[in-house]
């Protein structure tokens, strides 16, 4: 159904943009490489795809009159969620073509930030693009060839979101939100177990984020009280013989 | 999607932030391996951070870079801290450089507080909204109370807001756990910059937003040369001041204001942007009944400090209604008000400033010298809104050379000096600070607070500005003494005249363009020949309904003994621009006298005590209300009618005019 095909849409989009986000953050600073530039370009692409395609889906589907109300008011949800992922993905171009002017690689005089990041953004790239592992095949000078690329969509992108204003009427803050405050909890429960294995408290911030590993420390609460649990019980038992023996 | 009226084609700059981008060559150059700040790993339990820097060294490389001293180093510290390109670990809400050993980071330039990247508040939702999946819901207060009201007004973007939070989170996942940890003490320090919680001092204060990038280069064009050509010229024609001149005036200003600059010397009782404990604001208020030591030395600094400070304002005010002579401060208020009133409402004003204080025997006439009045007169023909400009000034001068030293010798000054407060220094612990924080509420709305000032303005008009300046024989019989008393017959006339000596009138020049006169006249002519009429009935208005007489009423009365008598009358009795310090001729006695029944009878509702009877033998008005009271004589007034409300002029038999 119209409905389905879009939300799936549009997640995969929201996901897109999340990892652009994460990966232009790491613009500039010592985890910046040439496998970033590129991961950039082939995530940016990749959204462009997705965005192009959620569009004309979207367009189509509110341009229809003939869906009933409850229908209208779900699809302008979606468009609303659309043009927020177009309008987060639009700035992050924009400064991502500005701290890649600022930054290029190949000049040894300009130094990255050493902001303590070094590790690679492979496995973010790779999320973005749902592939398991990132192929690399650029060449060396794609951070000056990729810009005017760049510079090119972005404009693109630009015109789209213009174009998409003037034919789509919706009015964004009629649209009635369906998640409520807080809703972002209900399903973390699942997130929390990354890396459960790793003790990892963050001294930087003594007091108030032993966090850092928080959704560990949870789990690493409940394993610990259970063998507690256990050992006492096994204590009990032998104590038990031994004073029955 | 967000409604953007300026498309953001780079068009929202912020005046003060041109230092953004020199910061930014600092802290390039701080990256240099070799000449570059020392960077050491940050050992955790398990991991190790690389790239972290010690304050000492930030310093002290800041110091051996710019050749400066360590305290300025460490100011410059503070600044890159509080713009947040550096970030401290440790004490992450203390926006400041410790030149010792705590540790601070590297902020990635994507979060570097930019020119022409506004901070968006769909960002801060998703933060807070990963904050909140991160904590477990447990957010800080401040973060809780945003994070409702985010959700309060961006509403239709909250399930974007949400997905977006989680997708954010789970790629964070993805990343090692030394940069996920880095990253997240990163994005924690951009928004402790950006939405500083309560207690951190923010540096991105920046006030309005320009329509000009401050950094960019300007294209030297010729029109660039020739507004450069033209700035010379004009400051080769400026008047210059000598050195010593201006700079003798620049220490005299900063010593008499020096306690009273609160970046320099701590406010009583505390500075309430600081403590957010808003004494310090109540104090000060407007209308407050006492006001505090320091406002009232403000007052004793110059005459426009004074007239600036409403409440200073009001004091003067005070003073000049015991003096009688509160018409020069209502007559510059009125100027105020021309000035800067709006538009529409201009010429309805000229020409009730003109009725009120400038007409030959208006009601509250003020004594501006005949030049003055004549550019006025005539200009008055053509209202703009300066063109009371030369009279506002000169009655300004008048006040602040005349009244204004008198006034600080006077009683009234002297009791609210006595009086004003000097409140304690306030001295808060560091829970306090985050009690008050929590307490902040925002204060009346603007309407509301316009409503009651027009309120009370309203309240003062009708209660009547009750000075009598002119209570000039010519202008006795007059209907626009109406509002503070009936009209009158023509009885007194006759005996008010012989006794007033004739001195040639300032006016006098002015009464031959009886022309602007008449047409000022033309709403009144009908009200002059109501006047005549009421003059009959004027006895029987009571005292009530005469302090209730609007304003408008008076006003359109007022210029009506302008014709009506100006042929009977002879000069002005208002000394021709003389310093007025002539002594009436007639007795004391009868100078003091009419004037307190007069002040009573225009105050009714105002008790004057008898010792009040502060009739400055040099003001101008004096020579007025003498002349006129010389005119009404003693007759009937006695001591004992204080209560009484009495036409000065029917001075026959007193009950008339009480009733």
């Amino acid at each position: 159904m119209g409905k389905d095909e879009c939300k799936t849409m549009l997640d995969a989009l929201n996901k897109v943009t999340a990892c652009y986000r994460h990966l232009v953050i790491a613009l500039g600073s010592t985890s910046d490489s040439q496998n970033l530039r590129e991961e950039l370009k082939k995530t940016r692409k990749k959204a462009q795809e997705l965005a192009v395609a959620n569009r004309t889906k979207l367009t189509a589907l509110l341009k229809d009159k003939t869906t009933s109300k409850d229908d209208r008011a779900e699809y302008e949800r979606l468009w609303v969620l659309f043009t927020s992922s177009m309008e987060l993905l639009e700035v992050d171009m924009k400064r991502s073509l500005e701290l890649g002017q600022d930054f290029p690689l190949k000049v040894p005089t300009r130094h990255f930030i050493q902001t303590g990041m070094t590790g690679s953004t492979t496995t973010v790239a790779a999320r973005a693009m749902s592939v398991q592992n990132m192929k690399y095949d650029a060449d060396s000078n794609i951070d000056t060839t990729d810009l005017k690329e760049l510079q090119a969509e972005i404009t693109q992108v630009g015109q789209m979101m213009e174009e998409m204003q003037m034919k789509v009427q919706v009015a964004p803050w009629a649209v009635e939100a369906k998640q409520e405050a807080g809703a972002e909890l209900k399903s973390t429960l699942s997130i929390g177990n990354s890396s459960v294995g790793v003790i990892s408290i963050c001294e930087e911030e003594p007091k108030d984020e032993m966090d850092e590993g928080g959704d560990d420390n949870g789990m690493i609460t409940c394993v610990a009280g259970f063998m507690f649990i256990v050992i006492v019980v096994i204590a009990g038992v032998l104590g038990y013989f031994v004073v029955g023996g | 999607m967000t409604i953007r009226n300026v498309r953001d084609h780079g068009q929202r700059y912020r005046p003060r932030m041109e230092c953004l981008k020199k910061v930014e060559a600092v802290m390039l150059e701080m990256q240099d391996p070799k000449t570059g700040v020392k960077s050491q790993p940050q050992r955790l339990v398990i991991t190790t951070i690389p790239h972290v820097i010690t304050g000492e060294d930030i310093v002290t490389w800041l110091a051996n870079r710019y050749s400066i001293e360590k305290e300025e180093a460490c100011s410059l510290g503070t600044m890159l801290v509080a713009f947040g390109y550096i970030y401290p670990i440790q004490d992450h809400k203390r926006l400041v450089i410790k030149p010792d050993a705590s540790l601070y980071r590297f902020q990635t330039p994507y979060f570097w507080p930019a020119q022409q990247w506004p901070v968006e508040d769909t960002d801060y939702a998703i933060y807070l909204a990963k904050r909140n999946i991160r904590k477990k819901g447990m957010l800080e207060m401040h973060e809780q109370e945003q994070y409702n009201s985010l959700h309060k007004w961006m509403n239709h973007k909250w399930d974007f807001i949400v997905m977006q939070a989680k997708e954010q989170y789970r790629a964070g996942k993805e990343r090692k756990k030394p940069d996920r940890v880095v990253f997240d003490c990163q994005e924690r320090a951009y928004w402790v910059v950006h939405r500083p919680p309560p207690g951190t001092i923010s540096a991105m204060d920046y006030g309005l937003e320009r329509m000009v990038d401050p950094n960019t280069e300007e294209k030297q064009t010729s029109d660039y040369f020739r507004r450069i050509i033209i700035f010379t010229q004009q400051s080769i024609m400026r008047p210059r001041v000598k050195s010593s001149v201006s700079i003798g005036a620049l220490v005299k200003y900063s010593i008499t204001y020096y306690k009273h600059d609160p970046f320099l010397t701590p406010c009583l009782p505390s500075n309430s942007w600081v403590t957010d404990d808003v004494t310090f604001w109540m104090l000060n208020m407007t209308n407050v009944e006492t006001p505090t030591k320091m406002r009232v030395e403000r007052w004793t600094f110059s005459f426009g400090e004074l007239l600036s400070d409403p409440r200073g304002r009001a004091d003067f005010r005070l003073f000049l209604k015991k003096e009688f002579s509160g018409e020069n401060l209502a007559f510059w208020e009125a100027c105020e008000d021309l000035k800067w009133g709006t538009a529409a409402t201009m010429n309805e004003k000229a020409q009730q400033i003109y009725k009120t204080f400038l007409a030959r025997g208006a009601p509250r006439w003020i004594n501006i010298d005949g030049k003055t009045m004549e550019v006025t007169v005539k200009s008055l023909k053509h209202p703009h809104r300066y063109v009371l400009d030369a009279a506002q000034t000169h009655i300004f001068m008048l006040m602040k050379k005349d009244s204004y030293g008198r006034y600080l010798k006077s009683p009234v000054f002297k009791d609210t000096q006595k009086r004003a407060i000097d409140p304690n220094p306030h001295r808060f612990s560091v829970t306090q600070l985050e009690a008050n924080a929590r307490k902040r509420r925002p204060s009346l709305s603007p309407i509301i607070v316009r409503q009651q000032e027009e309120e009370e303005r309203a309240r003062m008009a009708t209660s009547g500005p009750v000075d009598i300046t002119q209570l000039c024989r010519f202008t006795a019989p007059v209907p626009h003494l109406a509002v503070y008393s009936g009209p009158l017959s023509s009885p007194p006339f006759p005996i008010c005249l012989p006794h007033t000596p004739a001195c040639p009138s300032p006016i006098s020049v002015t009464i031959d363009s009886t022309p602007s006169d008449r047409r000022w006249e033309d709403g009144g002519g009908a009200g002059e020949r109501e006047a005549v009429d009421q003059e009959g009935r004027g006895m029987a208005v009571s005292s009530r309904s005469r302090v209730a007489l609007s304003l408008g009423r008076l006003l359109r009365r007022g210029c009506n003994p302008s014709t009506v008598f100006a042929s009977l009358s002879p000069k002005c009795p208002a000394p021709a621009g003389t310093s007025s310090r002539v002594q009436p001729i007639s007795t004391d006695q009868t100078i003091q006298a009419p004037p307190r029944s007069i002040a009573n009878f225009f105050q009714i509702k105002v008790d004057i005590p008898p010792e009040c009877r502060i009739y400055p033998i040099d003001s101008e008005d004096e020579e007025e209300s003498g002349g006129a009271s010389k005119g009404i004589g003693g007759e009937g007034e006695t001591e004992g009618q204080v209560k009484e409300i009495i036409c000065p002029w029917e001075c026959l038999t007193p009950h008339q005019g009480a009733g």
